[in-house]
């Protein structure tokens, strides 16, 4: 027998999902298998397919505002933030300076809860299921403590056009201020159970490794692309609301490996921390809401907002045609570039390993199907 | 930075694209280029030179202008690009001609893919030289079926969704106020 006919012989295919637990959400992966070996993983998409956009440009703008949190649920206030600056930016509305100082701590909460999360669902993956369980009882706090704020523990809408809905107050910053004590206290932790653990290495080094290069064809953006060296975050380089006042890094990786991208989260979520706490140093008072239009106008031409949400750029273009309705309303969301490039990643790998690349990324089934 | 942005903005001039500046603060983006379809594959080799990475490409439906004779299948496709190491986006946009073909980038920007998958889900532009144009967010037997093409009576003409020279402040002029919600 030839070897290509014994190869062609060996060759089968895998539905890997829609309900296969390391998808998180109903993703269908075929792959095609030789033995254990993927040769060729083609994710399919649209599960969850909602249509968000044609919803965005049938009802007046305001109306949209309870979508934006039920793409990516994970981490929804992000995408309040990106949805209403974009209409701020359309329309010239001001937004006073306590409620932008409200948003920033918020949305920054929002983005530990969504990467506790992601570190407990990964290891849950990768076969460790102690983590989830300390990962939720921390983000536990965070939900308690942005549910009295906003109402809702998960789809918030919190954020409105000029402002904020409600301002927060002294219990709210006792609670946040209590919640990053406790959480540093729990980096120890977290290290010796996860990151020092040789298992978890053993699985995660040298392991889907995201060229500079392959980034850059495929638009990744995140910490999936800092894990490869690339300083790039949207909150730095394309400064908005007032980001530009508070001192933080942006944490790289070297090779872009799922260690890295580990790393680069796990150090984010400090990071975030640090802009917490100058947020609640430097809270200004104020008002948080300011006068806007009842009827908001959105005058002919097209706009574009982008912000950095916990998996990466997340960009809304809006084209208006002067009446309260967007004529055309586009969601740009982060995991769906990210992940397209799993077919070229995956190619000739374990299938082990791809359910570690699977889990690095931090997808959000939600998001990418809209 | 100006610098930069004039670096950019001259050299597509030079490569034969019709480049114009805009104001980042108020529209998001740092340049518009206006594309002929055949001009579409050019201009994502150039960027990809320059190394600027693909935000999404995506279409919106206008009324078919008549005086147009080429271009007038009511369709525009928009292509975003940013750059890694610093601030500047830019936006390209152009004409879906007759036939409904446009060339694909996908062999370029790989990522563009999926991008150009969804855009033929909802508005029925083929991307000449597409490896793969199936259905990727609507289902198979939907392929035909294209949710984001606007009702004859709700379309406007591009140039009624364009941006005028003067200022919008449509907000300041509105007398009555109050809280949205």
């Amino acid at each position: 027998m030839l070897e290509s006919e014994y190869q062609e012989q060996n060759r089968f295919f895998l539905n890997m999902g829609p309900q296969h637990p390391s998808t998180h959400g109903v993703l269908l992966i075929v792959l095609e298998m030789e033995g254990e070996y993927v040769l060729d993983p083609q994710p399919v998409l649209g599960f969850i397919h909602r249509m968000h956009e044609k919803m965005g440009e049938s009802r007046p703008c305001p109306g949209f505002m309870p979508n934006t949190a039920r793409m990516d649920y994970v981490c929804a206030l992000p995408y309040n933030h990106g949805y209403v600056s974009l209409i701020e930016r359309k329309v010239g509305i001001e937004v006073p300076k306590r409620a932008e100082y409200i948003r920033v701590i918020t949305s920054e909460l929002n983005r530990i809860a969504s990467h506790l999360l992601w570190l407990g669902a990964y290891l849950l993956d990768l076969g460790a299921f102690t983590p989830i369980l300390y990962g939720f009882d921390d983000r536990e706090h965070i939900l308690d403590i942005l549910e009295s704020v906003t109402g809702s523990r998960l789809t918030y809408c919190y954020y409105r056009f000029g402002g904020v809905y409600q301002d927060i107050d002294d219990k709210f910053v006792e609670a946040t201020r209590a919640f990053i004590k406790r959480l540093r206290k729990r980096y120890t932790i977290y290290e010796k159970l996860v990151t020092k653990n040789i298992i978890f290495i053993k699985r995660t080094e040298n392991i889907g490794i995201v060229s500079p290069d392959m980034a850059l064809r495929y638009g990744i953006t995140g910490p999936n692309l800092r894990g490869s060296g690339i300083a790039y975050d949207v909150r730095k380089n394309e400064p908005y609301s007032v980001y530009p006042e508070f001192d933080f890094e942006i944490p790289v990786g070297e090779q872009g490996d799922c260690l890295d991208r580990y790393m680069v989260r796990v150090r984010e979520i400090e990071q975030s921390l640090r802009i917490i706490e100058q947020a609640l140093d430097r809270l200004p008072d104020g008002p948080v809401r300011s006068k806007v239009p009842k009827n908001i106008k959105l005058s002919p031409g097209d706009c574009n907002f982008a912000v950095e949400a916990a998996r990466g750029e997340l960009s809304y273009y809006l084209v208006g045609d002067g009446t309260s309705t967007p004529y055309r309303l586009k969601v740009r969301v982060p995991s769906y570039s990210n992940l397209s490039c799993l077919p070229e990643l995956g190619r000739g790998i374990l299938l082990p390993d791809l359910v570690s690349i699977l889990g690095s990324f931090d997808l959000v089934i939600p998001e990418m199907d809209r | 930075m100006d610098k930069i942005i004039k670096d950019f903005k001259g050299y597509f001039i030079d490569q034969g694209f019709d480049a114009i500046e805009t104001d980042h603060e108020r529209r998001g983006f740092h340049l518009e280029v206006v594309l002929d379809a055949n001009q579409v594959r050019k201009f994502a080799e150039t960027a990809y030179e320059l190394g600027f990475y693909l935000v999404f490409v995506a279409g919106f439906h206008v009324r078919p202008d008549e005086e147009n004779d080429t271009g007038n299948s009511g369709l525009e496709v928009v292509y975003q690009f940013a750059r890694y190491d610093r601030q500047y986006r830019m936006k390209a946009r152009a004409s879906v001609p007759n036939n409904k073909k446009i060339p694909s980038i996908s062999d370029i920007y790989q990522g563009a893919n999926w991008h150009e998958r969804e855009t033929r889900d909802f508005f029925g532009v083929i991307f000449d030289g597409h490896p793969n144009l199936k259905p990727l967010l609507l289902s198979e037997e939907d392929a035909d079926f294209h949710p984001l093409l606007k009702e004859e009576t709700k379309l406007k003409s591009l140039k009624e969704i364009s941006w005028t020279s003067e200022a919008p402040k449509v907000a300041e002029k509105e007398p009555e106020t109050g809280t949205s919600s």
